[in-house]
């Protein structure tokens, strides 16, 4: 078992080079210029501007640009703040750092016992109308994109039932919007999942043994049916959490959380290239950090993968 | 034992706020559309930041609504003989939030630690400029600025090497010195060192700005119990928030969210509305486009546009015309300036006359601005193709490489505005249109203008002054150097049951009067 955390955990360092390397290019390369938007009004005053480039080290080389951040990345410094001059990039970042992941963990754990159940209900009640009923729900769960939902959900909810806030980030009470939106299309998707996986373990042979046995139905179901769909959903999972995440900039911003998706935004529009990869790679280290998890999990619920790692 | 004590104190205070339940803690709060870009007094450089700092630090003087100079931190300044220098009479029983007194060493104090090499000093060091010893400061030479001097507690004198009729209403923020030795670089994230009606409380990045009252303001302590910016990117957030009663009042940044409030019955009838102290303008460099050079052609292209049709259409009301280039509220506008008609039929002969009938002619040219305003010279080049017959293509530009290119003298054309900063209509007329200034965008040079500004700057009493203004005004305006567009008007909703918010042209005013019900 040790081994094979090791071996995932290794399997982590070409992701995370990956992605540094990756958001520096795309950061340098694309046009426009920090030095310009940071100099504002003062854009074209040629001698502040070289100042400027000197004391951010932007007058030199990519290659030494580059080679520098990531000696600095190594002691855990990410440099200064483009947008907020002389301001330590980890002080921008600092109170928004687990908003993000928090907002993206509680709408997972919102959306799997949701979506499972949904899934398994539906499958059990193939080509019912329940099942017609809950697909419908599913799909517009899906496709409906969360903005729309969250405009139609503050003014039902904030505005005129005001059980809860319309924006901001003071209590617990803001969270609930936030979550539940990012959870809908979570939980819809696992529920179409669910759903298939179901129908596929119910044609099993292990099940009609089980039901041979003489096995109350229920039992049936739930003991050996819902542990043989729970394998391929805990390994989705991984996917979804990465996709909540990223669904964090849009709900952040919509309402107007101080978390890492709203910063990203920000960023990127200040072309605060730091600030940007600093909340790129966190990001990567999140989802990298979930999946690992879930390769662990994966392994201790299914002997045979660890095995197979072994060999 | 000393826990224990602590929590049993803990548990006194939760009982009592939770008894004293009823009485509510009131709170302003208030939209700010980005976290403020600092802080601080001294690199102070921004709008966001100025609309906290301005209750938090404060200069000589302050305006009011109708743009008056009132004595703030100084009450009396007179000129000396030679026009070179103020004496400031400050008033007295004027403390910092850190308790200790101000008075006229804090003056020069505030001034040396805003020269001082390395400060990064942002919108008050070009005020500085012109006092005896202050480029000695500046570059290390000495720390002592030679030209303050104090005379008493409560008197200062400053001398200059030029004259600087203005340095009375200068928006210097003064502050208490020594928190940056007792507390070091980031000091102002710690202690709040100014003299204003509110005191700096926090700030959570992303999230708002807390200000406390200042039991000791010289002017009355505050009635409420704070303000807090609360930091909203989205507009439409902010409105939802403001409907939702999450915020008291709801700054309006942008003419589409304008036009929306003032359309909806009940945010209209808690809005306030006034003229901003922001010129727009036409720029044509004379340099970079060679049919400019004739002030026939630049006439016709001022003449072409009905500001009363734009400002009644695309601004939806929400926008005066602008005629000259002072606006209205600000010392040393003239009600009497020329208006500008629109003209079709004369626009049409005069580009004729120039040499290009119905636009014939003319290199191909294009108006330069930013995405927010591009409906803006849409409707000019629709008016100079109706018009004149001309086509002027739309050149959008990236907001930053559009202020360099405009800062380097490179756009032959665009429109533009500028924003005042203190109260004084020679904001716009030196910093815009003087031959010398870097903010002189379009490169307009007119040697008889410069000596009347130049004249002006040196002129101490208000009405001679303004009088210059006038002249210099309509020289510029006759050449058709520029002509004015228009001026926005700036809105801001406030619940009816929070009294004392007032907008000016020159954004809010200090929140020091405000009560909440």
């Amino acid at each position: 078992m040790t081994a094979y955390v090791v071996r995932r955990l290794l399997g982590l360092l070409p992701v995370l080079v990956a992605a540094v390397l990756l958001t520096f290019a795309a950061n340098r390369f694309v046009p426009g210029d920090p030095i310009t938007v940071m100099l504002g009004d003062q854009g074209g005053n040629v001698e502040l501007e070289r100042k400027l480039r000197g004391e951010y080290g932007l007058d030199r080389p990519v290659t030494v640009q580059f080679v520098d951040y990531i000696a600095k990345l190594a002691h855990g410094d990410f440099g200064l703040s483009f947008r907020y001059p002389g301001v330590p990039v980890t002080q921008v970042i600092k109170n928004a750092l687990w908003i993000s992941p928090s907002l993206a963990g509680a709408a997972l754990a919102l959306a799997v016992p949701i979506g499972i159940a949904l899934g398994i209900v539906a499958a059990l009640r193939r080509n019912t109308l329940a099942d017609t009923g809950i697909i419908l729900v599913l799909v517009a769960g899906l496709s409906i994109p969360n903005f729309a939902l969250a405009a139609f959900f503050v003014w039902i909810f904030a505005l005129k039932l005001g059980w809860v806030p319309v924006a901001g980030w003071t209590g617990w009470r803001h969270a609930i919007l936030p979550v539940v939106l990012l959870a809908i299309p979570a939980a819809a998707y696992l529920a179409r999942l669910a759903r298939t996986f179901m129908l596929e373990v119910l044609q099993q042979d292990y099940m009609r043994t089980a039901r041979a046995k003489g096995l109350s139905e229920r039992l049936v179901v739930w003991r050996h049916g819902l542990r043989n769909v729970l394998i391929p959903i805990l390994t989705v999972c991984g996917v979804i959490f990465g996709g909540l995440i990223t669904g964090t900039v849009v709900i952040e911003t919509v309402f107007n959380i101080p978390g890492l998706g709203r910063t990203a935004i920000e960023s990127i529009f200040a072309r605060d290239y730091p600030v940007t990869m600093a909340i790129v790679m966190l990001f990567t280290f999140f989802y990298a950090t979930i999946n690992f998890a879930v390769d662990v999990l994966y392994g201790l619920v299914d002997p045979r993968i660890r095995l197979e790692a072994r060999r | 034992m000393k826990l224990r004590t602590l929590f049993r104190l803990l548990a006194v205070a939760a009982v009592a706020t939770g008894l004293g339940g009823q009485v509510q803690a009131r709170d302003l709060r208030i939209n700010i559309n980005a976290d403020p870009e600092m802080i601080d007094p001294i690199t102070f450089s921004a709008l966001i930041a100025g609309d906290v700092l301005r209750n938090v630090y404060q200069s000589f003087a302050q305006v009011d609504e109708n743009g008056k100079v009132l004595p703030a931190l100084a009450l009396k300044w007179t000129a000396q003989p030679d026009q070179l220098g103020w004496r400031f009479e400050l008033r007295p029983g004027v403390k910092f939030h850190t308790g200790r007194p101000f008075g006229a060493k804090d003056v020069k104090a505030t001034f040396e630690a805003l020269l001082t090499p390395g400060s990064k000093a942002g919108l008050q060091l070009p005020y500085l400029q012109r006092i005896v010893g202050a480029k000695d400061v500046q570059e290390g030479k000495t720390k002592d600025l030679q030209g303050v001097k104090v005379v008493s507690d409560l008197v200062v004198d400053i001398r200059f090497t030029a004259p600087d009729v203005l340095f009375p209403i200068y928006p210097f923020m003064f502050f208490d010195t020594q928190v940056v030795g007792d507390k070091g670089p980031n000091w102002f994230m710690e202690v709040s060192a100014g003299t204003g009606p509110y005191k700096f409380a926090g700030w959570r990045r992303g999230q708002d700005v807390y200000l406390e009252p200042f039991k000791d303001y010289y002017g009355g302590a505050p009635k409420i119990d704070g303000v807090r910016f609360v930091i909203v990117p989205s507009e439409e957030t902010s409105v939802t928030m403001y409907e939702a009663g999450e915020l008291d009042v709801l700054m309006v940044a942008s003419t589409d969210l304008a036009r929306r409030v003032m359309r909806d019955a009940k945010l209209r009838a808690e809005a306030q509305t006034i003229s901003a102290a922001q010129i727009n303008y036409l720029g044509m460099n004379q340099n970079l486009y060679a049919p400019f050079k004739d002030k026939r052609v630049r006439e016709a292209f001022c003449i072409s546009i009905d500001r009363d049709a734009m400002t009644r259409g695309l601004f939806g009301g929400l926008a005066q015309p602008l005629y000259g280039q002072i606006t209205p509220g600000i010392p040393g506008y003239n009600p009497a300036v020329k208006k500008i008609a629109y003209d079709p039929e004369r626009a049409k002969r005069l580009l004729a006359d120039a040499g290009y009938p119905g636009g014939r002619g003319l290199p191909p040219l294009k108006i330069a601005n930013l995405a927010p305003f591009r409906n803006e010279i849409a409707y000019y080049a629709d008016q100079w193709k109706q018009v004149l017959g001309v086509t002027v293509d739309l050149d959008i530009m990236e907001r930053a490489t559009f202020l360099r290119s405009l800062n380097a003298g490179e756009t032959p054309f665009f429109s533009w505005g500028w924003t005042a900063d203190y109260p004084d209509a020679l904001y716009y007329l030196s910093g815009v249109w003087h031959s010398k200034s870097p903010f002189n965008r379009a490169r307009y040079s007119n040697p008889a203008y410069d000596a009347l500004i130049d004249r002006a700057q040196v002129t101490a009493d208000d009405q001679a002054r303004y009088k210059l203004y006038h002249e210099a005004e309509a020289l510029l305006l006759d050449d058709w150097g520029t002509c004015g567009l228009f001026v926005r008007t700036s809105v801001a909703v406030v619940k009816p049951n929070v009294k004392g918010v007032k907008l000016a042209p020159m954004r809010m005013l200090p929140y020091d009067k405000v009560t909440v019900n």
